[in-house]
């Protein structure tokens, strides 16, 4: 187990290493050099190759290389051109933001999609399960953004139950007399429609998967047994086949991580939440490269190591699977 | 032997040669005919073709609109009687955008854009996907190994995200540079149940056959194998043809798609940018429940398709 940890994360390393190449190509190869952008036609020459020594763009290519990967390795992604601020700065809080509303929305709609799956695989063939399953179908295929307009149209501005936009009230924040508990109720008030709309998209997912994968282990052996023991349905349903069924989803929330990351950043961007993916939004339609990079160099970061998580989550919930 | 009988018998001969083709040929029919019958008692299945045969029409009748009069054309034509946006009449079914452009030409040619969209990235990207696939899974050890770490990589890579980072390179992406860009990301889940599918058929026997014949690899692959693996090609495409048009249209609802064409995501993001989605139910409507609804039936199809690809699907 503690082996098979290890090599993940060497795998991990590895993709990073070679997404970061990847971006140092890609960025040298845009057109223009990074200095284009703040080259003045006032300057003289010498002006324009004092700002390219400066860059370091008269070096060696390679150079250039060990050079980015150094200042990525100390976490040194230069200033941002936007907020003229050291880039770690800005994104370190953004993670944290992102951190919050992607796992609640993942863990929260697994667990959702687990027991619901389970419930009308049980019930198969009634009109129960043929309606859950109808209204998952639905929900599976829902435009994101559209959903998230809607979810702000009907419960934002019809019946105003939540706040449109933002992570929290400054009036209350900046209040010295609310007390921190309120501050928190405040979060979780603007938190509730982004999580809702992440919630709803992800649980679909989870759900049906847990419902084809829960027919898939009734028609096992070890369940005609069960039955045939005279044992309870309840206890058949919960320990015997639901246990089994749960692996597939675990590997489907997996292996769409990195989609559930894109659909957060469009809910973030449409709910102003601030988080990275809203920032390598904002950061790209302004031109902004050192904090696109970044973002988008952490976002790929977290979509790694949540991989990382399912899969050790994975082997520990199946003990015949050896590593 | 005589003649007669000579001649008699290669007339047999023919027309039992010609008859094994047509033999062939019907055989081929009559399995389409047989996957049709089940198909067809999935309920879902033939709502998911009611759907798409909706849209194809949809796409279809994008190209009247412009015909009957010029101010219906999606792009340029402007109501002169409108300034803004306003709501549906009889000239305007859906009423019309911020410009005073008419919104339903607008969802027709959306129509038809998605489907260029949706078809020819999953196009390419099965394409890719089952040639690594076979690679990967006929040749094994090295190639093996390197063509699914690769897999592996652009597995985990958000693609939207990685799409808003080229353009932010590149500069705005064309509709075409989109659509390769969505091939070029999307192709890793195909070539692993491709490759995985291999795996269990380089085993049979005839391909030991066809080896020991003296077959040349690719004679094998092409002759063996491919055949084999069409129908889930077949069935992967459709689930790529939902991913290619979800992206494009997230992507244009954030604005970095191609101002060039009337996406139904495009639609969205003019009425959510000039602030008229609270205003205006019938601009903010149509093109959401489109997206949706041509997810809903590609997926629908996917998974009827999945049930006669997969026997076992069926007994439960």
């Amino acid at each position: 187990m503690q082996k098979y940890i290890l090599r993940r994360t060497v795998e991990i390393i590895v993709t990073l290493f070679i997404i970061i190449t990847l971006l140092f190509v890609l960025f040298r190869l845009a057109p223009g050099d990074p200095t284009s952008m703040i080259i003045d036609p006032k300057m003289t020459p010498e002006d324009i190759e004092s700002l390219r020594e400066a860059f370091g763009l008269n070096d060696p290519l390679w150079l250039q290389y060990l050079k980015y990967l150094k200042n990525i390795l100390k976490g040194e992604f230069g200033n941002s051109f936007h907020y003229a601020e050291p880039v770690l700065d800005i994104i370190k809080e953004k993670l944290l933001n992102t951190i919050l509303l992607f796992t609640t929305a993942t863990i929260l709609a697994a667990l959702a999609g687990i027991s619901l799956g389970k419930f009308i695989a049980w019930k198969r063939g009634t009109k129960i399960e043929a309606t859950i399953t109808f209204v998952g179908l639905l929900l599976h295929t829902i435009f994101l953004p559209w959903f998230a307009l809607l979810a702000i149209w009907i419960f934002g501005f019809k019946f105003r139950w939540f706040p449109i936009n933002g992570m929290l009230t400054p009036e209350i924040w900046l209040d010295p007399t609310i007390s921190f508990f309120y501050k928190i109720l405040d979060v979780i008030h603007h938190m509730i429609l982004p999580l809702f709309v992440l919630f709803t998209i992800d649980f679909s997912r989870s759900m049906l998967v847990m419902k084809s994968s829960m027919l898939d282990t009734l028609r096992e052996d070890y369940i005609i047994t069960a039955k045939a023991k005279g044992l309870k349905e309840k206890i058949i349903r919960n320990k015997h086949a639901a246990r089994n069924a749960m692996l597939p989803v675990v590997t489907s929330v997996s292996l769409s991580i990195a989609f559930s990351i894109n659909g957060s950043a469009i809910t973030e961007t449409v709910f102003s939440w601030p988080g990275l993916g809203r920032e390598l939004v904002f950061a790209v339609s302004n031109n902004d490269y050192p904090l696109a990079q970044a973002s988008f160099l952490l976002i790929s970061t977290l979509v790694l190591v949540a991989n990382l998580v399912a899969d050790v989550l994975y082997a520990y919930l199946d003990p015949r699977i050896k590593y | 032997m005589n003649r007669e009988e000579l001649n008699k018998n290669r007339k047999l001969e023919r027309s039992e040669y010609l008859n094994f083709f047509t033999r062939k040929r019907f055989f081929f029919l009559k399995r389409l005919y047989s996957n049709w019958l089940i198909f067809k008692k999935n309920k879902m299945g033939l709502l998911g073709v009611v759907l798409l045969i909706l849209f194809g029409l949809m796409a279809l009748a994008s190209f009247l609109p412009p015909l009957i009069n010029p101010m219906y054309q999606p792009m340029i034509g402007v109501d002169p009687m409108i300034l803004g946006t306003e709501g549906p009449s009889s000239t305007h079914w859906l009423g019309t955008d911020f410009m005073g452009r008419d919104i339903f030409s607008q969802l027709l040619m959306g129509a038809r854009i998605a489907f260029m969209i949706g078809i020819s990235a999953a196009l390419m990207t099965v394409a890719i996907g089952t040639t690594f696939g076979l690679l990967a899974g006929y040749f094994g050890k090295t190639v093996d190994f390197l063509l699914m770490r690769f897999a592996d990589i652009i597995l985990v890579l958000p693609d939207l995200l990685v799409i808003i980072i080229l353009s932010a390179v590149i500069g705005k992406l064309s509709i075409w540079n989109i659509v390769v860009v969505i091939a070029l990301l999307g192709w890793a889940g195909t070539a692993r149940v491709i490759r995985s599918q291999v795996l269990t058929l380089k085993e049979r026997p005839y391909v030991d056959a066809a080896k020991l014949a003296g077959s040349h690899p690719f004679g094998v692959i092409h002759r063996h194998i491919v055949p084999n693996i069409i129908p889930l090609s077949l069935l992967y495409m459709t689930f790529r043809v939902t991913s290619a048009i979800l992206v494009e249209a997230a992507l244009s609802f954030l604005g970095f798609g191609d101002t060039s064409t009337v996406s139904w995501g495009m639609m969205l993001q003019w009425c959510w940018k000039t602030g008229n989605m609270f205003r205006a139910p019938y601009w903010l409507l149509p093109p959401g429940i489109s997206i949706s609804l041509i997810t809903l039936s590609f997926y629908l199809i996917g998974r009827a398709m999945d049930e006669i690809v997969n026997p076992r699907l069926r007994e439960r």
